[in-house]
């Protein structure tokens, strides 16, 4: 049997079957030549399955050390080839453990200029002996998984609070509110907080009030930041009061809070490689990408600035206010995968914001 | 910040002749860079020595001067242009050499000239290896253990604490010269004193061995306001200790996690920052333990180098272009991406193929010089081929090599030639395989990363697979393409001849589909049309292009075959796209220009097999392909092209079989009455000493279909004839021929380059080798106009040539080489294509021979060219064709010349007269004029009588002469004071012992026949070691004193190439 990559949109592609089971998920395409583990255990891919354009993938084995949380979200991961010898087929065991269908021998490029040029939609990967039964079992894989609860970052969300202590006693003491967060998210705030006070997504303002925190961090998430619930009253309730720093996700709900829209863009941002022009720290790099929708530049209130710009297609890539003392990064400065560049964006909201 | 707006003029070092490890590839980048600086509106002013490139072209820059890359010169044409700035990061290592040496003798501050793009300080830091290290503590970064060694007795002590293997580098050398890896105390002792010597600084980094560590490079750019990118990360197949241009290697890289690679790219940025590069391109050459990941840094260099051309090729990023830009002052983000035309320059590409480069070498070109490969680059040329896979990619690039047309044909195997580096491995890996090796195995043998090994070993399974079931069906079929199989070897793995498969092919519509290289892995959309071919894809994006011509290019650079090429092709493309014909170049080399994107309007980065580009032509459908500027390989594929259906424009199959096939060739000669030398072929030895009257001696013997006059030798006797036919003997069968041709003793040699259209034909001149008959015309220096021969000679020359050219039918261009003796014309060979010496004729006789060549393929009638414009007997200056040798390279290799060619490149000296134009061409072959001390001779019988005035005028200039027993005898017969000189085999201490001590200035070393060469060759090999001139003809000695006398006028006189009407 073969395996079948079918869009909702009616598009058939057939490949290779590598194990893990039937899944549906809106289908994404991701230009990082590195990090197919971390893009796995991103819960920013929740709901999504993964093209990889770079066509060799599993080639160094994994590493529990460079998970980004603690499972794998995404519901596919497709590529060109898979590494698969005696010595090491871990990428591919690793998927099939979790039950992630993950399908090689594809025309990937053909997929990726599809979806590039008419939009992301949602897409099953199922084994079949036809293409007739391949559409119709994709069919009701994603009839079934679409019409979910719609509050994607709910569903990633820690649902307990949990205290993570710092490396920095003299630091401060920082409400998360972990829409998906990536671990490294907090990895590097840990390095120069006292204590970070992780809640889950619909943690109220008066829950947040109770541990008094020096500043807020919002984190990246899944999906459309506009349905995700409550979220927006509790960083209201802070905006003006305390620091607050969103990425991705964060950035986009931080965004709805102030009082400006969303979009989803035709094929999103994913990848390592977009340049961004970052007027904070005053300098052009290139950065880690991952996200779906943007921020309408118009709708911005007049007293947030638009300091980070993704050159590519001059979105917007970051605010900031200093008034309102909030700053939103549309990408990774946390990285994992991609470049390190706006790592620095933490020491600023450190430094600069929260002293 | 945009263009600087005071800079108005700038002026652009070249790097000079194709040696080995500085190639065409800075041909490319400085062409790249010209034109991107011209369309600044700048005032481009070019330097460099090397007429066979592109980039001297007249049109590239504002003006261009042919002249030596040295101070005097140099100096000479910053007095005359007053540039306000020189760009020295595009001539690599020679142009960051001479800007370091403006500097320190004060020119550039004298006449307030800029250094753009690198300043004196950041060039020292990456060449000066303590200074570099001392960099390397200040970020952070590890490297391997290693001590800067002055002195022999240092060295030992070195050696002592670091223990062996040592891996031996010397400051400020080119691709590694002079270094390698010393794995015993004797070698090591040997091995310094060479690498002290090689060091213009007598300065060598000794450094503990990486051996077996995984080997990266980063291609990387910044701009002044410290906007940093990655362009290409390229893996080394092959672990560290074989140098990175000789190693087979792959982009991006395949075995590094995310968190490796992103650590080695922050400690890039952070070297180049602390380094002081402000703006440009640079690499950064890195090693990771395979087993901990421990990452050393290996060495950085701070400018565009061969493997950011290759980077270039690989990406769609053109770095040398953005250099060029970035040091006028642009900033990276307002430099639009060419490729995609609507996103900035400074993002990173992301590929979705996979990129395999593999060095292509010569050793069997150097007898004696062992194939083993360490840290001192040997390779001449490289191939580049793309797929989606890293089994297609390779398998296409094994095909790129034009050895084989099974790409990967069964060998022996040797554990000996696994477990050393050398070129041959990588065929050897995949024997290894079909003998039932494991990975493991090789992998020990070797410490190639078992990733790579996998995939080779797949491939390998595959053809097992085939030859336990050699019936192919459609799906095994499309596999096997898919993994990157040529009809040809699936040939042989199945039951299915080749004509089979491709009509299984053709019937199962099994083809490749064409995939855009866009910079962004399908991301956003590219008009910029840059293919490559894979059987991976279901769909082409439909190709419509009206009347396309496809020209094919010459492949990898090799000896006999290179840069000249190159410039035919791509001068051909222009000259099509100036008549109206849009162009599709076809090729597989990442050096050259002809690769460069915007070169013609589509690029096919493919193998030039029969079959890859057949597969173009069933694509394009084009109007007609060109064969005659690429050199031997597109001709050797015209035939199955035409049979395909593909026109062939130009002369005709016919013409280029009768020019082609000796036994055809001869007849028409005799026909026309030509003299041609006497010449038999013979299948075996019986039947050459059955002929050997016939032809009489001295005469050449060679094998049938040759490139660059391989196992070309002169034999003197019988005995030697014996000996030949020992040697060679698995080259010449029946079926396979050995050449027996009538030597012209003491002829002189000349090219001829011609043209011929419809109506009409032009000589576009006539070059006369200073060395007699018996050096291949590619060794040879030549003039234009002719020094010796009579006008009158040359006109007979013309006549005969245009008769020929008449007789052939050739339409487009005609290469004739011809002997002269006792003015007797003899026509030694025929090429009915554009030939090596075409972009020396063209650059020396003002005549656009290319150009013309175009215009008669296209049926341009006479009355429609100014061919009166063009007439090679008009021009004013003197031109030298200057030639450079590798020998130093090849350890144990002869520097006689002979029938065989062995250099990789080639310079002009242009002067008013000629003694100027030779100084300078000689100077430009990195030959140093002494102007004091002893002059060895150790001659033959016929030249001692003739060499008896050179020995005179040597005296005169104040040298004292030395010589063997038998020269000095005569000499000082003469009446020459002459010094007498023990040989090697008349015990010690000898002449070569004498040369050795430094103690002699140059040498005369002419001799023949093989026990003489034999008994020679230490005098010949001492020279090499220690770079001292050694003439090996006598007429060549002569020029060389003829310029050394000129050197005593002190006079430096440049001017720039006049510009060319077409």
């Amino acid at each position: 049997m073969s395996a079948y990559l079918v869009l909702e949109t009616g598009e058939v592609y057939s490949g290779h079957w590598n194990g893990g089971s039937e899944r549906a998920g809106e289908v994404v395409f991701n230009t990082s030549h590195s990090g197919y583990e971390e893009i796995a255990t991103d819960p920013s891919y929740y709901s999504q399955i993964v093209v990889m354009t770079n066509p060799m993938q599993g080639n160094y084995s994994v590493d529990n050390s460079v998970w980004e949380s603690k499972r794998i979200w995404i519901e596919g991961f497709v590529c060109l080839q898979i590494q698969k010898s005696p010595r090491d087929q871990d990428w591919i065991r690793r998927l099939s453990e979790n039950g992630i269908p993950l399908m090689s021998e594809i025309d990937t490029r053909n997929l990726v200029l599809r979806l590039r040029s008419g939009g992301t939609p949602w897409g099953a990967i199922v084994q079949a002996e036809t293409e007739a039964e391949a559409f119709a079992k994709a069919k009701t894989l994603i009839e079934k998984n679409k019409h979910k609860n719609k509050d994607w970052v709910w569903d990633v969300s820690r649902k307990e609070k949990e205290i993570r202590p710092g490396q920095m006693a003299m630091g401060p003491r920082l409400a998360v509110l972990d829409f998906g967060s990536k671990e490294n998210i907090l990895r590097e705030l840990e390095k120069y907080c006292r204590e970070l006070h992780i809640f889950p997504s619909r943690a109220s303002a008066a829950e947040i009030e109770k541990i008094n925190p020096d500043g807020l961090m919002l984190t990246n998430g899944p999906g459309d930041p506009a349905d995700v619930e409550v979220a927006q009253d509790t960083i209201r309730h802070f905006v003006g009061k305390k620091p607050v720093f969103g990425i991705c996700m964060g950035h986009q709900v931080l965004a709805l809070a102030l009082g400006a829209k969303t979009y989803k863009l035709k094929f999103g941002h994913r990848g390592s490689n977009h340049p961004i022009r970052d007027e904070l720290l005053n300098k052009i790099y290139v950065s880690s990408q991952n996200h779906g929708y943007s921020v309408d530049v118009k709708t911005l209130p007049s007293d947030v600035k638009v300091t980070h710009t993704n050159l590519n297609d001059n979105t917007v890539a970051g605010f900031y206010s200093e008034k309102l003392k909030c700053l939103g990064i549309q990408y990774h400065p946390e990285a994992c995968p991609g470049p390190h560049e706006a790592q620095q964006l933490f020491r600023f909201f450190i430094d600069k914001m929260l002293n | 910040m945009p263009k600087k707006k005071d800079l108005k003029k700038v002026l652009i070092l070249g790097s000079g002749p194709i040696v080995i490890g500085q190639a065409c590839e800075f041909d490319y980048s400085g062409t790249q860079a010209c034109k991107a600086l011209m369309k600044e509106n700048l005032e481009v002013i070019l330097v460099n020595s090397n007429p066979a490139t592109i980039m001297t072209d007249p049109e590239i820059a504002t003006r261009v001067y042919v002249e030596p890359l040295k101070a005097d010169f140099i100096e000479k044409i910053i007095e005359i242009e007053k540039p306000q700035a020189v760009i020295p990061t595009l001539g690599g290592q020679t142009a960051l050499n001479l800007a370091l040496e403006l500097h320190s003798k004060g020119i550039l501050q004298k006449h307030n000239v800029e250094l753009l793009g690198a300043t004196p300080e950041v060039i020292r830091s990456a060449e000066d290896r303590e200074l570099f290290r001392s960099i390397l503590d200040e970020v952070g970064a590890k490297y391997p253990k290693s001590h800067l060694v002055r002195t022999f007795e240092h060295a030992k002590n070195v050696a002592e604490e670091l223990g062996y293997p040592l891996i031996l580098r010397p400051n400020y050398t080119l691709g590694g010269g002079g270094g390698g890896i010393a794995y015993s105390p004797e070698e090591y002792q040997r091995m310094i004193v060479q690498a002290l010597h090689e060091s213009p600084t007598t300065e060598v980094l000794v450094e503990e061995s990486i051996l077996g560590w995984k080997e990266y490079e980063l291609e990387v750019m910044r701009d002044a306001r410290g906007t940093f990118v990655v362009v290409c990360t390229i893996e080394n197949l092959d672990p560290c200790g074989v140098h990175t241009g000789d190693s087979i290697t792959i982009a991006p890289q395949q075995t590094l996690s995310d968190r490796q690679y992103q650590e080695m790219r922050d400690e890039a940025c952070k070297i180049i920052n602390r380094v002081g590069l402000q703006t440009g391109g640079a690499n950064v050459q890195f090693a990771v333990h395979p087993v901990t990941g421990e990452r050393v840094v290996i060495e950085m260099n701070p400018r565009v180098s061969r493997s950011s051309a290759l980077a270039s090729k690989a990406t769609g990023f053109p770095i040398a272009k953005i250099a060029a830009l970035l040091a006028i002052g642009y900033h990276l983000d307002e430099i639009q991406n060419d490729i995609t035309k609507t996103t900035p320059s400074c993002y990173e590409p992301a590929l979705d193929y996979v990129v395999t480069k593999i060095p292509r070498f010569a050793f069997e070109k150097f007898a004696g010089s062992k194939d083993l490969l360490s840290t001192q680059m040997k390779s001449v040329g490289e191939v580049m081929a793309l797929g989606r896979t890293f089994q297609e990619s390779l398998m296409k690039a094994l095909l790129s090599l034009e050895f084989s047309a099974e790409g990967i044909p069964d060998v022996e195997y040797s554990t000996e030639l696994v477990s050393y580096p050398n070129s041959k491995r990588i065929f050897q890996l995949f024997q290894g395989f079909r003998d039932g090796k494991t990975v493991a195995e090789l992998s020990e043998l070797t410490q190639i990363h078992p990733w790579f090994l996998e995939q080779i070993q797949g491939l390998v399974d595959f053809e097992k697979s085939l030859r336990r079931t050699p019936q192919l069906d459609k799906a095994k079929l499309l596999e096997a393409k898919r993994k990157g199989f040529s009809d040809a070897r699936l040939s042989r793995l199945t039951s299915h001849n080749e004509k089979e498969i491709f009509s299984m092919r053709e019937k199962h519509k099994i083809f490749p589909h064409y995939l855009q290289v866009d910079t962004c892995a399908g991301e956003f959309e590219s008009a910029t049309p840059y293919f490559y071919s894979s059987y991976w894809p279901e769909k082409s994006k439909p190709l419509q292009i009206e009347k396309a011509v496809v020209v094919i290019g010459s492949g990898p650079n090799r000896i006999g075959q290179g840069i000249e090429f190159d410039y035919s092709c791509v001068r051909g493309v222009k000259a099509y796209q100036r008549h109206g014909f849009p162009v599709a170049m076809v090729n597989s080399n990442p050096e050259t220009v002809s690769t460069d994107y915007d070169t013609s309007n589509v690029l096919f980065f493919e193998p030039l097999t029969s079959e890859s580009v057949i597969e173009v032509m069933r694509y394009l459908k084009p109007h007609g392909f060109v064969a005659q500027l690429g050199g031997q390989t597109p001709i050797n594929m015209a035939h199955q092209l035409v049979a395909f259906g593909t026109p062939l424009l130009g002369s005709s199959l016919e013409c280029i079989d009768l020019a082609e096939d000796r036994g055809l060739f001869s007849q028409i000669c005799r026909e026309l009455d030509l003299k041609i030398p006497n010449s038999l072929m013979v299948g075996s030895y019986q039947e050459a000493l059955q002929s050997e009257a016939t032809v009489g001696y001295p005469m050449i013997c060679r094998p049938s279909y040759v490139l660059g006059g391989r196992r070309m030798e002169v034999v003197e006797n019988r005995d030697e004839l014996k000996s030949y036919f020992d040697r060679h003997k698995e080259f010449i069968t029946s079926e396979r021929p050995c050449m027996m041709d009538q030597f012209l003793a003491g002829a002189l040699e000349v090219d001829v380059d011609l043209v011929r259209g419809v109506d009409w034909n032009i000589v576009g001149g006539i070059v006369e080798h200073i060395e007699a008959a018996g050096v291949h015309s590619g060794d040879s220096m030549g003039v234009l106009p002719p020094q010796r021969l009579k006008d009158e000679t040359c006109e007979k020359i013309e006549t005969l040539s245009k008769k020929l050219a008449d007789r052939l039918g050739v339409i487009g261009h005609l290469n004739l080489q011809l002997a002269i003796k006792n003015d007797v014309v003899y026509v030694l060979e025929a090429n009915p294509r554009s030939s090596r010496s075409v972009p020396f004729v063209v650059k020396a006789a003002n005549v656009p021979l290319i150009d013309l060549g175009v215009a008669a393929s296209l049926g341009v009638k006479a009355k429609d060219l100014h061919l009166e414009n063009y007439n090679w007997r008009k021009v004013q200056t003197v031109a030298v064709k200057g030639v450079v040798f590798p020998f130093k390279k090849f350890q144990e290799s002869d520097s006689i010349l002979g029938p065989e060619m062995k250099s990789t490149g080639e310079t002009m000296g242009r002067g008013r007269d000629y003694p100027e134009a030779l100084m300078k061409a000689f100077l430009t072959s990195q030959m140093t004029f002494p102007q004091k001390g002893e002059v060895f001779f150790s001659l033959r019988e016929k030249d001692k009588e003739p060499s008896l005035a050179l020995a005179k005028e040597l005296i005169l200039l104040g040298f004292q002469i030395s010589a063997t027993r038998g020269t000095a005898d005569f000499f000082n017969k003469s009446g020459i004071e002459c010094l007498m000189l023990k040989k090697v085999h008349e015990g010690r201490p000898n002449c070569v012992d004498r040369i050795r001590s430094g103690d002699v200035s140059f040498v005369v070393n002419t001799t023949s026949g093989r026990e003489s060469i034999e008994a020679s060759f230490d005098i010949r090999r001492a020279c090499t070691d220690y770079s001292i001139a050694c003439l090996t003809e006598s007429d060549a000695a002569e020029a060389f004193i003829v310029a050394l006398k000129k050197t005593r006028d002190r006079q430096v006189f440049v001017s720039p190439l006049p510009s060319m009407k077409i």
